[in-house]
């Protein structure tokens, strides 16, 4: 072995410090890239030469450019989110409901109600009054109206719900075919030996946008490619091929968005919503737990209806007892006056369909009622019906909760509305603190810190002039050599 | 562990966060007066709230029915009043027709004063607040005519006071003026003074019996009157007794009403002290991590190398 080698030491040294460079380089350009994972040259010597009659390496080589990556990590970041992101999907919906129930700031239902059973006490105090009979039929019609929009208010959230699954599948069919190409390029990759680190930084981050939308499980082959499936086990990616998940008018009316998935392909084959898979109910998790499309469905098929419910409880109690007892009363439309009319509309009993009834005019309001000496009541000024009515403000009914008066039952669900609202706000908040420290964590191991890789810059730096020296003597040194020749 | 400046700046983006939201519950606190802004800021103080709301606002509506009440029953009261000084006229008359022996003059002259006695308690069974005829029942017109027959209903017309507690705002003018409908018997001789009495019914017989100087007649008329003004006075004292009952009603709701709203402005004012206190400690806190977040971020071992 001559001084060549020494060039060869040198050379080997230049090239790996160059490639140290180069990594430290990348680090810096990717410090924001969101999902980038740090990369690190691991060195080695080259194999050992016993040329010069003792065990010497020949140099060094770059064994491998590892990612600092942490695969459980990256697996409760995945499933964090999933449920984080429903949670929040919750919250917003709900922060969206509450001002319609938020009683304690601002006058609602409660307050209408109230209002309508205090027109029927001060009718009682002057039943021929027609100032109080047209004060009643006015806070009769606000109560009605209250609970039109009420009901208008809790379908918009729900169609607000409806239409954002349209967004959410295009986006969660967007991230399959990239999370699909990504695969194609990781095997062409890894077909020819080559280093995949930045694709499979892609890859997660991916695998993470993902189950922000929707609940997947991964499976990660040994080549590097994620397949992906969706909560009720069907293929979403699998390889190079990905599906189309997609939304459908269903059948009903009006029409609500069903949620399907082609079959896989690359391209995939094209929608067909008679034979594609109804997965609407499947697709959120168990309970619709997981992602927005599961928080979404959740608002929309769950929590609004579970709403609605309770006004339509409402409402058809009231219009019931009211009917009830104003049909047994009598006007002052007369000679005679007239009953058995209806205040309101008995086939409207839903939050949606309470109006009052069609013939109701302020002298058939029925404040008077049949006694001893006024049996068909004659008599204007006859309040005993008005009195009946007022009464049914203390009345209990009997409710899916239970039995209540008409104000504590509407109290429960303001509380109801409240506590739902609070308990999001905490898992949210909770998820969101979870995930942080996650994230912390990920970013602990995998994040880039600028004053270390402009410490091992100046390292690699140093070295990369160190090894420049060696090459530099070596000339010096066969320059010498090729002197004692001449 | 390994710190990055990337978790440097995460952790101060979501500590800011989260002072800023404290300030800001605080501040929302402190400008609306309310420590519950919506439901979710406290669901269980909600429902006490909403509840003590509710019970505010019946209370109010009693108040308002106890107060239409009061102005029925006074009205009432102050007919009654003058009814009974009436009788009281109507009483004397007769006790001085009672000998029998007076002159044509004096006769005509009582005659004259009974039949205007009978035609203002008439008028006074017809007195009226607004539309309505306090006398009549659930009647809208004038229940008494001229002759003094009663054409209303002897219904009470109830108001609610408290739940369940109903009293009538008026008395039947039927039972007052004639002793009941159809018009009770005019005692004579042995059911003399006999209660009920029919008042208008009286005066008529009496005018009856003085102008045919029958002093049986007149002897039965005077103890009929006495019956009648005691008829009067007794449903005077039933108007003063109610007028009684919806005064203590009207005390024991205002005090409640005072309770209550004091347990309301315990539940849902907001205690400045308190939350000026709690502003002041945040935004000292939320001073020093912007502080700490500026100085932390500027470091780098870039500013030292050349």
């Amino acid at each position: 072995m001559g001084i060549s080698s020494i060039f060869d030491i040198a050379s080997s040294g230049i090239a790996a410090q160059r490639l140290a460079i180069e990594v430290a380089g990348e680090n810096i350009a990717n410090i924001n890239t969101p999902g980038y994972s740090r990369q690190q040259v691991v060195m080695e010597n080259r194999p050992i030469s016993t040329a010069n009659g003792f065990a010497l390496g020949t140099g060094v080589q770059i064994s491998a450019v590892r990612r600092s990556y942490d695969g459980m990590l990256q697996q409760q970041i995945v499933d964090g989110n999933s449920t984080y992101q429903q949670n929040l999907t919750r919250q917003q919906a709900l922060e969206q409901i509450q001002p319609s129930f938020n009683e304690v700031a601002s006058d609602g239902l409660g307050k209408a109600v109230e209002n309508f059973f205090s027109s029927w006490q001060d009718l009682s105090t002057n039943p021929s009054g027609s100032a109080e009979r047209a004060a009643l039929l006015s806070r009769s019609q606000i109560l009605v109206d209250t609970f039109h929009q009420m009901n208008t208010s809790l379908n918009t959230v729900a169609k607000t719900a409806d239409n954002n699954l349209v967004g959410i599948t295009a986006e969660v069919t967007d991230n399959a075919r990239n999370l699909a190409l990504v695969n194609t390029q990781i095997l062409a990759t890894h077909a020819v030996g080559g280093n995949s680190n930045e694709l499979l930084d892609q890859r997660d981050l991916l695998l993470q946008k993902l189950s922000d939308k929707v609940g997947i499980t991964t499976t990660l082959a040994s080549d590097g490619t994620a397949s992906v499936t969706l909560a009720g086990g069907e293929d979403l990616v699998q390889g190079t091929s990905y599906a189309t998940l997609y939304t459908s008018a269903s059948a009903a009316v009006p029409p609500v968005n069903e949620i399907r998935l082609s079959g896989l392909g690359n391209p995939p084959p094209v929608n067909n919503k008679v034979s594609d898979a109804n997965i609407s109910a499947t697709v959120g998790g168990t309970g619709n737990s997981l992602g927005q499309l599961g928080g979404t469905l959740q608002v929309r098929d769950t929590m609004v209806p579970a709403y609605l419910a309770k006004l339509d409880e409402m409402a058809s109690s009231i219009v019931s007892a009211v009917n009830t007892v104003h049909s047994a009363g009598y006007g002052v439309d007369g000679p005679p006056a007239t009953t058995g009319n209806n205040f309101f509309a008995a086939a409207g009993t839903t939050s949606k369909s309470i109006t009052l009834d069609g013939g109701l005019t302020a002298a058939k309001i029925a404040a008077g009622f049949a006694t001893a000496s006024d049996p068909a009541p004659t008599s204007s000024g006859n309040n005993v019906n008005a009195l009946k009515l007022a009464a049914i403000q203390h009345n209990s009914f009997s409710f899916s909760t239970g039995s209540a008066t008409l104000s504590d039952f509407y109290g429960s669900v303001v509380g109801g509305v409240g506590i739902d609202t609070q308990g999001a706000q905490n898992v949210t908040a909770q998820g969101a603190s979870f995930l942080k420290q996650l994230n912390a964590l990920r970013s602990s191991n995998s994040g880039v810190s600028l004053d270390e890789e402009l410490t091992n810059l100046t390292q690699y730096q140093r070295a990369f002039q160190g090894s420049a020296k060696v090459i530099n003597v070596a000339t010096e040194m066969l320059d010498t050599v090729m002197g004692l020749v001449r | 562990m390994r710190i990055t400046a990337g978790m440097t700046a995460d952790n101060a983006i979501y500590n800011l966060q989260q002072g800023r939201a404290a300030m800001e519950t605080l501040q929302e606190q402190i400008s609306s007066g309310s420590m519950v802004n919506r439901p979710s800021d406290d669901p269980l103080t909600t429902r006490q709230l909403l509840d003590l709301q509710n019970q505010i606002s019946t209370g109010e509506q009693y108040s308002s029915n106890i107060t239409k009440g009061e102005l029925l029953l006074n009205v009432t009261n102050t007919a009654l009043t003058s009814m009974s000084a009436m009788m009281q006229q109507v009483k004397k008359i007769a006790g001085d027709m009672a000998s029998g022996t007076v002159d044509a003059s004096t006769k005509a002259g009582a005659l004259s004063n009974l039949t205007q006695l009978k035609n203002q308690l008439i008028d006074l069974g017809n007195t009226q607040i607004g539309s309505q005829y306090i006398f009549g029942g659930f009647a809208e017109g004038q229940p008494f005519d001229a002759a003094g027959a009663f054409t209303g209903t002897d219904d009470a017309l109830e108001v609610e006071i408290a739940q369940g507690s109903r009293v009538a705002t008026n008395i039947s003018g039927g039972s007052l003026l004639r002793g009941g409908t159809p018009p009770a018997t005019v005692g004579a001789g042995a059911t003399a003074g006999s209660s009920p009495t029919d008042v208008i019914g009286g005066i008529d017989a009496l005018i009856a019996a003085i102008t045919a100087d029958d002093k049986t007649g007149i002897s039965d008329g005077i103890k009929n009157m006495k019956a009648a003004a005691d008829q009067i006075t007794m449903s005077q004292t039933d108007v003063a007794g109610r007028l009684i009952r919806l005064d203590n009603m009207k005390s024991m709701l205002a005090n409640n009403q005072n309770t209550l709203k004091s347990i309301y402005g315990d539940l849902q004012n907001v205690d400045y002290a308190r939350a000026g206190v709690e502003l002041s400690q945040q935004t000292t806190a939320f001073t020093a991590a912007l502080s700490t977040t500026a100085k932390l971020t500027q470091l780098s071992l870039l500013d030292y190398m050349k």
